[in-house]
Protein backbone atom coordinates (compact mmCIF):
# COMPACT_ATOMS: atom_id res chain seq x y z
CA UNK A 1 0.00 0.00 0.00
CA UNK A 2 0.96 3.40 -1.31
CA UNK A 3 1.51 6.24 1.34
CA UNK A 4 0.48 9.69 1.03
CA UNK A 5 3.90 11.85 0.56
CA UNK A 6 4.37 14.73 3.62
CA UNK A 7 3.49 17.34 0.97
CA UNK A 8 -0.10 15.37 -0.20
CA UNK A 9 -0.64 14.88 3.00
CA UNK A 10 -0.43 18.45 4.57
CA UNK A 11 -2.60 19.77 1.31
CA UNK A 12 -5.17 16.85 2.20
CA UNK A 13 -5.27 17.71 6.00
CA UNK A 14 -5.27 21.93 4.57
CA UNK A 15 -7.92 21.11 1.73
CA UNK A 16 -10.36 19.24 4.66
CA UNK A 17 -9.49 21.82 6.73
CA UNK A 18 -10.69 24.64 4.63
CA UNK A 19 -13.94 22.74 3.92
CA UNK A 20 -14.53 22.24 7.75
CA UNK A 21 -14.54 26.11 7.70
CA UNK A 22 -18.48 27.36 8.53
CA UNK A 23 -18.94 30.41 5.61
CA UNK A 24 -15.62 30.48 4.39
CA UNK A 25 -17.14 31.79 0.27
CA UNK A 26 -18.76 34.61 2.04
CA UNK A 27 -17.60 37.84 3.83
CA UNK A 28 -18.39 39.66 7.30
CA UNK A 29 -19.97 42.70 7.71
CA UNK A 30 -20.62 45.27 10.49
CA UNK A 31 -21.84 48.85 10.26
CA UNK A 32 -22.52 51.14 13.34
CA UNK A 33 -24.26 54.92 13.64
CA UNK A 34 -24.53 57.32 16.66
CA UNK A 35 -28.52 56.97 17.30
CA UNK A 36 -27.39 60.68 19.16
CA UNK A 37 -29.08 59.51 22.39
CA UNK A 38 -26.01 58.43 24.15
CA UNK A 39 -25.97 55.31 22.64
CA UNK A 40 -24.44 53.30 19.00
CA UNK A 41 -25.99 50.66 16.98
CA UNK A 42 -23.83 48.29 15.15
CA UNK A 43 -25.82 46.02 12.35
CA UNK A 44 -23.61 42.42 11.33
CA UNK A 45 -24.16 40.46 8.40
CA UNK A 46 -22.74 38.50 5.74
CA UNK A 47 -22.28 38.83 2.26
CA UNK A 48 -24.58 35.62 1.06
CA UNK A 49 -26.85 36.80 3.69
CA UNK A 50 -26.80 34.93 6.31
CA UNK A 51 -28.11 36.00 10.10
CA UNK A 52 -25.14 37.87 12.67
CA UNK A 53 -27.10 36.48 15.63
CA UNK A 54 -25.01 35.24 18.16
CA UNK A 55 -21.84 36.92 16.64
CA UNK A 56 -19.66 38.13 19.14
CA UNK A 57 -18.86 42.02 19.88
CA UNK A 58 -16.27 43.79 21.91
CA UNK A 59 -15.85 47.81 22.66
CA UNK A 60 -12.57 48.23 23.20
CA UNK A 61 -10.60 51.53 24.17
CA UNK A 62 -7.12 52.74 23.13
CA UNK A 63 -5.25 50.19 24.75
CA UNK A 64 -7.24 47.13 24.35
CA UNK A 65 -8.69 46.90 27.48
CA UNK A 66 -12.23 45.17 26.43
CA UNK A 67 -14.67 47.85 28.41
CA UNK A 68 -17.44 45.63 26.64
CA UNK A 69 -18.69 42.70 25.18
CA UNK A 70 -21.77 41.36 24.11
CA UNK A 71 -22.81 39.69 20.94
CA UNK A 72 -26.09 40.20 18.00
CA UNK A 73 -29.18 39.84 18.57
CA UNK A 74 -32.15 38.09 16.28
CA UNK A 75 -31.82 40.83 14.18
CA UNK A 76 -28.07 41.11 13.81
CA UNK A 77 -28.07 44.25 15.51
CA UNK A 78 -25.67 45.24 19.13
CA UNK A 79 -26.49 48.31 20.63
CA UNK A 80 -24.55 50.31 23.19
CA UNK A 81 -23.77 53.26 25.69
CA UNK A 82 -21.52 55.11 23.49
CA UNK A 83 -17.60 55.12 25.83
CA UNK A 84 -16.36 58.34 26.85
CA UNK A 85 -12.81 58.74 24.56
CA UNK A 86 -11.84 56.61 21.84
CA UNK A 87 -12.54 53.03 21.20
CA UNK A 88 -13.34 50.36 18.32
CA UNK A 89 -15.50 47.52 18.30
CA UNK A 90 -14.52 44.33 17.11
CA UNK A 91 -17.12 42.36 15.46
CA UNK A 92 -16.01 38.62 15.89
CA UNK A 93 -17.58 35.54 13.77
CA UNK A 94 -14.60 33.13 14.11
CA UNK A 95 -12.23 32.24 11.87
CA UNK A 96 -11.12 35.33 10.51
CA UNK A 97 -14.33 36.76 10.52
CA UNK A 98 -13.33 40.00 11.60
CA UNK A 99 -14.15 43.75 11.41
CA UNK A 100 -12.65 46.38 13.38
CA UNK A 101 -14.91 49.59 13.16
CA UNK A 102 -13.20 52.77 14.72
CA UNK A 103 -15.49 55.68 16.72
CA UNK A 104 -14.15 58.27 14.29
CA UNK A 105 -16.12 56.27 11.37
CA UNK A 106 -18.84 56.06 13.50
CA UNK A 107 -21.55 58.76 12.32
CA UNK B 1 -35.28 53.96 -47.79
CA UNK B 2 -32.77 53.66 -45.02
CA UNK B 3 -32.87 56.75 -42.51
CA UNK B 4 -29.46 56.74 -40.58
CA UNK B 5 -29.88 59.49 -37.58
CA UNK B 6 -26.74 60.18 -35.69
CA UNK B 7 -27.26 62.48 -32.65
CA UNK B 8 -25.30 65.32 -32.82
CA UNK B 9 -26.56 68.06 -30.67
CA UNK B 10 -29.22 66.41 -28.58
CA UNK B 11 -32.84 65.44 -29.17
CA UNK B 12 -33.93 68.56 -30.61
CA UNK B 13 -31.72 67.67 -33.51
CA UNK B 14 -33.14 64.19 -33.98
CA UNK B 15 -36.42 64.65 -33.89
CA UNK B 16 -36.35 67.57 -36.15
CA UNK B 17 -34.50 65.43 -38.32
CA UNK B 18 -37.41 62.68 -37.95
CA UNK B 19 -40.10 64.73 -38.50
CA UNK B 20 -38.41 66.03 -41.90
CA UNK B 21 -38.71 62.72 -43.04
CA UNK B 22 -42.37 62.38 -41.78
CA UNK B 23 -40.72 59.28 -39.43
CA UNK B 24 -41.83 58.14 -36.08
CA UNK B 25 -38.88 58.56 -34.22
CA UNK B 26 -38.05 55.32 -32.54
CA UNK B 27 -37.83 57.07 -28.92
CA UNK B 28 -38.76 54.84 -25.89
CA UNK B 29 -40.64 56.24 -23.09
CA UNK B 30 -38.74 55.90 -19.96
CA UNK B 31 -39.61 56.76 -15.98
CA UNK B 32 -37.08 57.25 -14.64
CA UNK B 33 -35.78 56.55 -11.03
CA UNK B 34 -32.78 57.53 -10.62
CA UNK B 35 -30.14 57.89 -7.54
CA UNK B 36 -26.52 58.33 -8.18
CA UNK B 37 -25.27 55.56 -6.55
CA UNK B 38 -26.63 51.94 -6.05
CA UNK B 39 -23.69 50.36 -4.29
CA UNK B 40 -22.77 51.83 -1.43
CA UNK B 41 -20.41 51.36 1.34
CA UNK B 42 -22.63 52.25 4.18
CA UNK B 43 -25.31 54.75 4.67
CA UNK B 44 -26.45 58.46 3.68
CA UNK B 45 -28.76 60.06 2.54
CA UNK B 46 -30.22 59.19 -0.78
CA UNK B 47 -31.78 61.57 -3.69
CA UNK B 48 -34.31 60.33 -6.03
CA UNK B 49 -35.00 61.70 -9.12
CA UNK B 50 -38.33 60.82 -11.01
CA UNK B 51 -38.12 61.99 -14.48
CA UNK B 52 -40.30 60.71 -17.49
CA UNK B 53 -37.88 60.72 -20.42
CA UNK B 54 -36.10 59.62 -23.47
CA UNK B 55 -32.88 58.19 -21.85
CA UNK B 56 -30.98 57.64 -25.06
CA UNK B 57 -31.69 60.89 -26.49
CA UNK B 58 -31.55 63.26 -23.29
CA UNK B 59 -35.13 63.70 -24.21
CA UNK B 60 -37.45 64.64 -25.12
CA UNK B 61 -38.91 64.82 -22.10
CA UNK B 62 -42.43 64.61 -20.55
CA UNK B 63 -44.12 66.25 -17.74
CA UNK B 64 -44.98 63.95 -15.08
CA UNK B 65 -48.66 64.04 -12.93
CA UNK B 66 -48.23 63.35 -9.08
CA UNK B 67 -47.30 59.93 -8.62
CA UNK B 68 -49.58 57.56 -7.10
CA UNK B 69 -46.71 55.68 -4.65
CA UNK B 70 -43.34 56.10 -4.00
CA UNK B 71 -42.15 53.58 -1.48
CA UNK B 72 -39.37 51.63 -0.27
CA UNK B 73 -39.30 47.70 0.38
CA UNK B 74 -35.74 47.18 2.53
CA UNK B 75 -34.47 44.08 3.89
CA UNK B 76 -30.82 43.03 6.10
CA UNK B 77 -30.12 39.45 5.23
CA UNK B 78 -31.99 36.66 4.19
CA UNK B 79 -33.43 36.42 7.48
CA UNK B 80 -34.67 39.21 8.18
CA UNK B 81 -38.25 40.84 7.20
CA UNK B 82 -38.42 43.10 4.52
CA UNK B 83 -39.55 46.32 6.14
CA UNK B 84 -41.76 48.77 3.46
CA UNK B 85 -41.43 52.56 4.26
CA UNK B 86 -43.96 55.14 1.75
CA UNK B 87 -41.83 57.81 1.03
CA UNK B 88 -45.12 60.02 -0.11
CA UNK B 89 -43.99 63.57 2.19
CA UNK B 90 -40.76 63.65 0.92
CA UNK B 91 -42.20 64.03 -2.66
CA UNK B 92 -41.36 67.28 -4.24
CA UNK B 93 -42.29 68.65 -7.49
CA UNK B 94 -39.50 69.99 -9.39
CA UNK B 95 -38.63 71.21 -13.11
CA UNK B 96 -36.04 69.72 -15.81
CA UNK B 97 -34.61 71.55 -17.97
CA UNK B 98 -33.87 71.10 -21.88
CA UNK B 99 -33.45 73.47 -24.47
CA UNK B 100 -36.72 72.44 -25.56
CA UNK B 101 -37.88 73.83 -22.38
CA UNK B 102 -39.11 72.67 -18.78
CA UNK B 103 -41.20 69.82 -17.77
CA UNK B 104 -42.39 68.74 -14.31
CA UNK B 105 -41.02 66.45 -12.83
CA UNK B 106 -40.04 64.98 -9.26
CA UNK B 107 -37.35 64.51 -6.78
CA UNK B 108 -37.41 63.55 -3.05
CA UNK B 109 -34.40 63.82 -0.80
CA UNK B 110 -34.57 60.80 1.90
CA UNK B 111 -32.95 61.55 5.63
CA UNK B 112 -30.31 59.47 6.30
CA UNK B 113 -32.11 57.79 8.95
CA UNK B 114 -34.16 56.12 6.39
CA UNK B 115 -31.00 54.52 4.35
CA UNK B 116 -28.33 53.88 6.58
CA UNK B 117 -29.01 50.32 7.73
CA UNK B 118 -26.85 47.45 5.49
CA UNK B 119 -28.72 45.35 2.88
CA UNK B 120 -30.99 45.95 0.01
CA UNK B 121 -33.56 48.63 -0.89
CA UNK B 122 -36.18 48.55 -3.22
CA UNK B 123 -37.92 52.20 -4.30
CA UNK B 124 -40.48 51.65 -6.04
CA UNK B 125 -42.65 54.35 -8.24
CA UNK B 126 -46.12 53.78 -9.22
CA UNK B 127 -46.35 56.90 -11.58
CA UNK B 128 -49.87 58.21 -12.56
CA UNK B 129 -51.03 57.48 -16.05
CA UNK B 130 -49.47 59.65 -18.84
CA UNK B 131 -51.27 61.16 -21.94
CA UNK B 132 -49.22 60.83 -24.94
CA UNK B 133 -50.69 62.95 -27.26
CA UNK B 134 -48.97 60.98 -29.99
CA UNK B 135 -50.54 57.90 -29.89
CA UNK B 136 -53.62 59.17 -28.10
CA UNK B 137 -52.89 56.73 -25.03
CA UNK B 138 -52.08 56.55 -21.39
CA UNK B 139 -48.96 55.22 -20.73
CA UNK B 140 -48.02 54.12 -16.87
CA UNK B 141 -45.13 52.13 -16.03
CA UNK B 142 -44.22 51.42 -12.69
CA UNK B 143 -40.93 51.41 -11.84
CA UNK B 144 -37.81 49.85 -9.55
CA UNK B 145 -34.59 50.86 -8.36
CA UNK B 146 -32.95 48.99 -6.04
CA UNK B 147 -29.93 49.84 -4.00
CA UNK B 148 -27.79 48.27 -1.59
CA UNK B 149 -25.39 49.32 1.04
CA UNK B 150 -22.45 47.44 1.90
CA UNK B 151 -22.91 44.19 0.12
CA UNK B 152 -25.49 42.51 2.52
CA UNK B 153 -27.77 41.24 0.31
CA UNK B 154 -31.37 41.20 1.03
CA UNK B 155 -35.14 41.33 -1.48
CA UNK B 156 -33.00 42.50 -4.02
CA UNK B 157 -35.03 39.27 -6.01
CA UNK B 158 -38.17 39.31 -4.64
CA UNK B 159 -41.22 40.59 -6.43
CA UNK B 160 -43.48 43.45 -5.18
CA UNK B 161 -46.55 42.30 -6.37
CA UNK B 162 -46.87 45.20 -9.25
CA UNK B 163 -49.70 45.26 -11.30
CA UNK B 164 -46.37 45.10 -14.35
CA UNK B 165 -43.28 43.90 -12.84
CA UNK B 166 -39.79 42.84 -13.62
CA UNK B 167 -37.91 40.46 -11.42
CA UNK B 168 -34.31 40.74 -11.56
CA UNK B 169 -32.07 37.24 -11.47
CA UNK B 170 -29.13 39.10 -10.74
CA UNK B 171 -28.28 42.24 -8.32
CA UNK B 172 -29.35 45.32 -10.07
CA UNK B 173 -26.45 47.04 -8.08
CA UNK B 174 -23.98 44.61 -8.93
CA UNK B 175 -23.05 44.41 -12.34
CA UNK B 176 -19.31 44.46 -14.83
CA UNK B 177 -19.08 45.97 -17.68
CA UNK B 178 -19.25 42.87 -20.11
CA UNK B 179 -21.74 41.18 -18.07
CA UNK B 180 -24.81 39.99 -18.66
CA UNK B 181 -28.03 40.65 -17.08
CA UNK B 182 -31.41 38.26 -16.59
CA UNK B 183 -34.83 38.99 -15.54
CA UNK B 184 -38.61 37.85 -15.22
CA UNK B 185 -40.84 39.92 -17.15
CA UNK B 186 -44.23 39.25 -14.51
CA UNK B 187 -47.76 40.97 -14.67
CA UNK B 188 -49.70 40.56 -11.21
CA UNK B 189 -46.96 38.07 -10.10
CA UNK B 190 -47.43 35.59 -13.23
CA UNK B 191 -44.46 35.76 -15.91
CA UNK B 192 -45.53 37.05 -19.85
CA UNK B 193 -44.14 34.60 -22.18
CA UNK B 194 -42.91 36.49 -25.44
CA UNK B 195 -42.59 40.17 -23.61
CA UNK B 196 -41.87 42.86 -25.20
CA UNK B 197 -38.84 44.83 -24.26
CA UNK B 198 -37.08 48.20 -25.06
CA UNK B 199 -33.49 48.52 -23.26
CA UNK B 200 -31.76 52.02 -23.21
CA UNK B 201 -28.89 53.62 -21.64
CA UNK B 202 -28.49 56.53 -19.76
CA UNK B 203 -26.85 58.45 -22.99
CA UNK B 204 -26.33 62.45 -20.48
CA UNK B 205 -25.72 61.83 -17.29
CA UNK B 206 -28.41 63.55 -15.13
CA UNK B 207 -26.87 66.71 -13.42
CA UNK B 208 -29.04 67.05 -10.16
CA UNK B 209 -27.99 70.15 -9.35
CA UNK B 210 -28.86 72.03 -12.50
CA UNK B 211 -31.87 69.89 -12.89
CA UNK B 212 -31.16 68.88 -17.10
CA UNK B 213 -29.07 66.16 -18.44
CA UNK B 214 -25.27 67.00 -19.45
CA UNK B 215 -25.04 68.28 -23.21
CA UNK B 216 -22.68 65.48 -23.95
CA UNK B 217 -23.19 62.34 -25.03
CA UNK B 218 -21.25 59.45 -23.66
CA UNK B 219 -22.19 57.43 -27.51
CA UNK B 220 -23.19 58.09 -30.86
CA UNK B 221 -25.79 55.59 -32.17
CA UNK B 222 -24.54 54.36 -35.53
CA UNK B 223 -28.36 53.73 -36.31
CA UNK B 224 -31.68 54.39 -34.74
CA UNK B 225 -32.24 50.27 -33.55
CA UNK B 226 -29.05 50.98 -31.33
CA UNK B 227 -30.78 54.03 -29.07
CA UNK B 228 -33.78 51.74 -28.37
CA UNK B 229 -32.83 48.19 -28.49
CA UNK B 230 -36.25 46.01 -28.84
CA UNK B 231 -35.84 42.12 -27.77
CA UNK B 232 -38.52 39.56 -26.64
CA UNK B 233 -38.44 37.55 -23.60
CA UNK B 234 -38.49 33.77 -23.92
CA UNK B 235 -41.60 31.31 -23.42
CA UNK B 236 -41.40 31.58 -19.71
CA UNK B 237 -40.87 35.57 -20.08
CA UNK B 238 -36.89 35.68 -19.11
CA UNK B 239 -34.89 37.45 -20.78
CA UNK B 240 -30.91 38.63 -20.64
CA UNK B 241 -29.11 41.64 -22.11
CA UNK B 242 -25.46 42.21 -22.64
CA UNK B 243 -23.95 45.06 -20.33
CA UNK B 244 -21.46 46.74 -22.81
CA UNK B 245 -21.03 50.11 -21.17
CA UNK B 246 -20.75 51.22 -18.05
CA UNK B 247 -23.35 53.82 -16.43
CA UNK B 248 -27.27 53.27 -16.43
CA UNK B 249 -29.44 50.96 -17.88
CA UNK B 250 -32.60 51.04 -18.58
CA UNK B 251 -35.52 47.96 -18.98
CA UNK B 252 -38.68 48.24 -19.96
CA UNK B 253 -41.74 45.76 -20.69
CA UNK B 254 -44.60 46.94 -22.70
CA UNK B 255 -48.10 46.63 -22.42
CA UNK B 256 -48.39 43.80 -19.64
CA UNK B 257 -50.49 45.09 -17.13
CA UNK B 258 -54.16 44.10 -16.87
CA UNK B 259 -55.69 47.38 -17.00
CA UNK B 260 -56.05 48.60 -20.71
CA UNK B 261 -57.94 51.74 -20.56
CA UNK B 262 -58.01 55.35 -18.76
CA UNK B 263 -60.46 57.70 -18.90
CA UNK B 264 -61.58 56.41 -21.91
CA UNK B 265 -58.43 55.61 -23.79
CA UNK B 266 -56.17 53.16 -24.18
CA UNK B 267 -53.62 52.24 -21.22
CA UNK B 268 -49.92 50.72 -21.40
CA UNK B 269 -49.17 49.23 -18.20
CA UNK B 270 -45.92 49.15 -18.26
CA UNK B 271 -42.61 47.72 -15.93
CA UNK B 272 -39.30 49.02 -15.73
CA UNK B 273 -36.02 48.11 -14.15
CA UNK B 274 -33.02 49.95 -13.68
CA UNK B 275 -29.41 48.47 -13.45
CA UNK B 276 -26.06 50.10 -12.59
CA UNK B 277 -22.93 48.84 -14.41
CA UNK B 278 -19.75 49.45 -13.36
CA UNK B 279 -15.97 49.14 -14.90
CA UNK B 280 -13.59 46.74 -13.50
CA UNK B 281 -10.63 48.50 -12.88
Amino acid sequence: MKTLGTSAATALILALLLLARPGFAHSPICNCYDNLDGTVTCEGGFSDGASAEGVAMRIVDESDRVLLVGEMDARSTYTFDMPDGEFHVIFDAGMSHIVTIFSGDIE
Amino acid sequence: MVLRATVISGAKALVAAMTAFHVMPALAHFQMLYTPETALASGQATQLLMLFTHPAHGGPNMAMGEPEALYLISQRGDAADPVTTDLQEYLKPIFWHSEDGSVDAYEANLPRTLTRSLGDYVFVLEPSPYYEPQEDKYIQQFTKTVMNIAGVPGNWAEPVGLPAEILPLDKPYANWTGGVFRGIVVADGEPVPYAELEVEYINQSPDLEQRRFASDSEVEYPQDAFGTMSIRANAQGEFTIGLPRAGWWGICALEIGADTEHEGKPLSQDAVLWIQVKDMQ
